[in-house]
């Protein structure tokens, strides 16, 4: 099967990383690791793109961060929702499923 | 929270990304060793999977590094750099900023020295000056015998001191020649009542201050600094003065500029002298200074007892009189008071026009840099952050351009100390801290009209993500508020046109008035003398008349006269008159204007004799009425033969026989209509007259001949006022004129600004519309309807604009009405003419960018996109 990785835009990388992060403090290694499994491989990340977008948007108070031990023992920087975080993530999702069914309106006729 | 992260550097260590990303790393090597490959090739394949390492790194530091762009000195430096990338429009903005807020700060420093300061005395409140009034007089307001100025100062109880003076210009001979030097006479506590003492040296004793006491005079500072250059030692020297020596006993401080700025010695006139006793000789301007605490009603109802009280005692002379008592503030000041708020008004109009233009301009260049800000956004600044920024390189501008105001202030104060002469006051007018704040407050308020609506009107955040994942501009943005702000600054540029326009006509009409008698090749001087030489009026009169005779028969002098008021400048000279042959007949009152003249004058200065003769050489009680006064105050032909004296005549003048009417002359003003006139023929109606000399050439060329025939005649007299008619009534004229240029730049650079705004803000429509025009080229349209479009646009909010003006002027030209000569606050021909001009220069204005946008080339732009 070949799964051909999309491109993806910056403002649609944010969105997924708060929708992972909203289920639950997780490092970066596990973001790139969910997005990958949930998406079935179709969605992969690059490190050169994550690591600056958790760090935006830490910057930006979505996101709240803190140090503590992975389970394998090592110490590593977890990023969790905040209030802000997840009002922001409850705008994206509604405005991208308005986008994906007005485009999917558009495609459907004629065919 | 969003503030605190604008001033903090917070940048986490590089241990930390170190820390962060090499917990990744080793997990996915992990993740691959379980999946069944060698260490080896696990860390080989998560390499390459993870990318540069350091490359992340350097991403993450640039993640960093523009949030840390809050930081205000990273901004000032972006903001420096931008302003580098634009010098055009930089310069721009920061010229008209320093033109807008220096004439700003200029005017508010001359209007807090002159209007707002109180004058340079202690408690300069209490300083008033009093007037005599005789109600039944034409010309109420009198000068004031020192008999009753004495009586006054003694029975009030509301003041601490009340003193007067008068000045004459006398001869001062103790050096090579005689020089003329302005005397002011002062009564008793004259100091006192200044609060002023002098800088070195004492005040008058009471023994000077009496009749027969010594001679002893206050030198001004800068007579002394002329005269004997700063030389303390002046003290004690002698000034011969009209025939007596003065002793020098004091200078007063630079400041001391009263009662006139040309005053340079202060004597002491006694008060008890013989010849000064007559209740009703007029010599003294009173001025006083009230006890602490006393009002202006209560010092008003203290004096009227008091002129009751003296009423009862002599009701010859002092029963009809009142005091009449003003603050000197007022009286100082009130004439240019108007002006100064009139010139306000305008500077900061200009001001607001400046700030309009900028604030477009910068709108226009924050919808340019949409992009940027986007991508600003998008790389995680906030909104304020990015707002901020954009305030910053603002205020950089402004800051500049106070910087520029600052010295055009400077400078404008520095022409305000030059025009002191015509300006109460001026020499006061100083830059000082608070006029530098002033125009820091201006600044920054120019800053946040101009750049705060840009600002978040360009980082709405909806536009900027919208254009971060769109690769196209809108096709319709709105710039009503660019055309709003055109629109207003059209209104404020045809106000003040209007404004100028109106002070123009009314400069042009008064230029061609005919003055009804003829002002060129005419000299006009004044010879020194003392009010002492009224005692003998025969030998004052003969000495005038020989002078006069000897003038005559010089070559290149046609004809010569003297008269008491130079011709064509205003004064106040209505007397109240009696035809003795009509005393029986109460029922008019009969006014005219009072001119004292010699014989010749008629012939000199060319007012023709409409019947009769003119006064004629040592024939006293004769006069001359124009024909005004003849036809409101007899019937056509009769008024020859009749007699005129004045309705009070307290020194029992016997009555002048009208032997001439004269031709109707503007000798009250040219901006005045004549005024009946009654010209009295006496060649000295006092000891310095003006004279009048009519030359053959040009009379400054024959100045210097003329002065030294005077010198032979009269070798201790001085020359002085020495000019040329038309000079002298151009200058009466200064004002004026001072006020309309000043009122014709500001509109013209007020025009000029909404030029620029106008065109600046339909270049930026174009451009915006490029695609719109393109498309419609494509669809068919020809050259000239785009270019119509484009240009209905713009001349409608110019028309708009103009037609707010307009509405405005009308509303406030009232304010110029006393300004105006010839032409009313509401012309026609003026509001029709500055709309107009206004509206074909926007036509211009508009025209260019739109045929600009006619010669796009269709493919081309449609293909940019």
């Amino acid at each position: 099967m070949a799964t051909e990785r999309s491109d993806l835009l910056q403002g649609t990388l944010d969105m997924l990383i708060l929708k992972i992060v909203a289920l639950g403090p997780v490092h970066g290694y596990g973001i790139s690791q969910r997005i990958r499994q949930i998406s079935q491989e179709i969605l992969q990340v690059q490190q050169g793109s994550l690591y600056p977008a958790l760090h935006r948007l830490e910057k930006r108070r979505w996101l709240e961060a803190e140090w503590g031990q992975s389970d394998n023992g090592r110490q590593a920087k977890f990023y969790r929702l905040s209030t802000k975080g997840r009002k922001q993530l409850e705008a994206e999702e509604a405005n991208w499923y308005r986008l994906a069914q007005a485009v999917g309106l558009i495609l459907q006729t004629g065919h | 929270m969003a503030l605190r992260n604008l001033f903090a550097r917070k940048r986490p260590p590089d241990a930390e990304l170190d820390s962060e990303l090499g917990f990744h790393i080793e997990s996915l090597i992990r993740e691959k060793i379980e999946a069944g490959k060698t260490e080896e090739q696990a860390r080989r394949e998560a390499a390459l999977e993870f990318g540069g390492r350091e490359q992340v790194k350097e991403d993450l530091r640039a993640v960093h590094r523009l949030v840390a762009l809050d930081n205000t000195v990273a901004n000032l430096r972006s903001g420096l750099r931008l302003i580098a990338k634009a010098p055009g429009f930089s310069l721009a903005v920061i010229l008209t900023l320093g033109l807008g807020i220096g004439a700003n700060s200029a005017v508010f420093s001359a209007i807090d020295a002159i209007l707002l300061r109180p004058l340079p005395f202690p408690d300069s409140n209490e300083l008033v000056l009093l007037h005599q009034l005789d109600h039944r007089a034409e010309n109420p307001n009198q000068f004031i015998a020192p008999v009753r100025l004495l009586d006054w100062s003694r029975r009030n109880g509301t003041f601490q001191a009340i003193s007067g003076w008068y000045t004459e210009d006398v001869s001062e001979k103790s050096g090579a020649l005689p020089e003329k030097v302005t005397e002011a006479l002062v009564a008793p506590q004259f100091l006192r009542v200044w609060g002023v003492w002098p800088a070195i040296g004492r005040d008058f004793s009471q023994q000077e201050e009496h009749f027969g006491g010594s001679h002893s005079v206050l030198l001004s500072d800068r007579y002394w600094r002329r005269r004997y250059n700063a030389d303390p030692s002046a003290l004690g020297k002698q000034l011969r003065i009209e025939g007596w020596s003065f002793t020098i006993i004091g200078v007063m401080p630079a400041s001391f500029l009263f009662p006139d700025r040309d005053v340079d010695l202060w004597v002491p006139n006694p008060m008890d002298a013989p010849y000064g006793q007559d209740r009703n000789s007029t010599w003294f301007t009173a001025i006083g200074r009230l006890k602490p605490r006393v009002t202006i009603a209560q010092a008003r109802a203290d004096m009227a007892q008091v002129q009751t009280q003296l009423g009862r005692q002599f009701p010859q002379s002092d029963a009809k009189l009142s005091v009449l008592i003003d603050p000197l503030k007022e009286t100082i000041v009130g004439g240019i008071r108007r002006s100064l708020w009139v010139l306000f008004g305008s500077v900061s109009l200009l001001l607001l026009i400046a700030c309009t233009n900028i604030a477009a301009l910068l709108l226009a260049r924050a919808t340019e840099r949409q992009r940027e800000i986007a991508v600003r956004f998008s790389l995680g600044a906030s909104r304020l952050a990015v707002i901020v920024q954009m305030l910053t390189e603002c205020l950089i501008l402004v800051l500049i351009g106070c910087t520029l105001g600052v010295t055009v202030a400077a400078l404008g104060v520095h022409t305000l100390h030059n025009l002191a002469k015509t300006i109460p006051r001026a020499e006061e007018v100083a830059l000082d801290w608070r006029i530098v704040l002033y125009t820091l407050v201006c600044a920054v308020l120019a800053t946040l009209l101009c750049g705060c609506i840009p600002a978040i009107l360009g980082t709405r955040r909806s536009v900027a993500t919208r254009l971060a994942h769109a690769s196209r501009t809108q096709v319709s943005t709105r710039n009503s508020l660019q055309w709003l702000l055109v629109g207003i600054q059209v209104s404020c540029a045809v106000t003040l046109l209007i404004g100028a326009g109106l002070l123009l006509r009314s400069f042009q009409a008064l230029a061609r008035v005919s003055p009804g008698f003829e002002t060129a090749h005419i000299l006009t001087l004044r010879i020194s003398g003392n009010w002492g030489e009224t005692t003998n009026f025969k030998q004052l009169s003969a000495r005038i008349d020989r002078t006069l005779d000897e003038l005559r028969t010089m070559p290149g002098v046609r004809g010569a006269a003297t008269t008491a008021m130079m011709p064509g400048t205003t004064g106040e000279l209505t007397t109240a008159v009696r035809i003795v042959e009509k005393v029986s007949d109460q029922s008019r009152k009969i006014v005219g204007d009072s001119r004292w003249v010699s014989n010749g004058y008629f012939d000199t200065i060319r007012i023709p004799i409409l019947a009769g003769e003119p006064c004629a050489a040592g024939q006293l009680e004769t006069a001359l009425v124009n024909h005004s006064f003849a036809n409101a105050y007899f019937s056509a032909g009769s008024a020859i033969g009749n007699h005129l004296d004045l309705a009070t005549n307290p020194y029992h003048n016997p009555a002048a026989r009208i032997i001439g009417i004269a031709g109707d002359a503007r000798e009250n003003g040219l901006d005045r209509e004549s005024v009946p006139t009654i010209y009295w023929c006496i060649s000295a109606p006092d000891p310095f007259p003006v004279y009048l000399i009519r030359t053959q050439s040009n009379p400054m060329a024959m100045a210097a001949a003329i002065r030294r025939k005077i010198h032979q005649i009269e070798p201790s007299r001085s020359v002085y006022e020495v000019s040329g008619l038309e000079e002298h009534l151009s200058d009466s004229f200064a004002e004026t004129r001072l006020r309309t240029i000043l009122l014709t730049l500001f509109a013209m650079t007020a025009m000029s600004l909404a030029c620029i705004g106008l065109y600046g803000t339909m270049s930026y429509f174009v451009t915006v519309r490029r695609r719109e025009v393109a498309l419609r080229f494509a669809l068919g349209a020809l050259r000239g309807q785009i270019i119509l479009r484009f240009l209905s646009r713009g001349l409608l909010v110019a028309g708009c604009g103009c037609l707010v003006g307009l509405c405005l002027a009308s509303g406030l030209t009232h304010v110029l009405a006393g300004m105006l000569y010839g032409v009313s606050a509401l012309d026609p021909e003026t509001f029709g003419g500055v709309s107009v001009l206004i509206l074909s220069v926007a036509a211009v204005a508009t025209l260019i960018p739109s045929i600009r946008a006619a010669r796009l080339e269709a493919i081309s732009v449609l293909r940019d996109e």
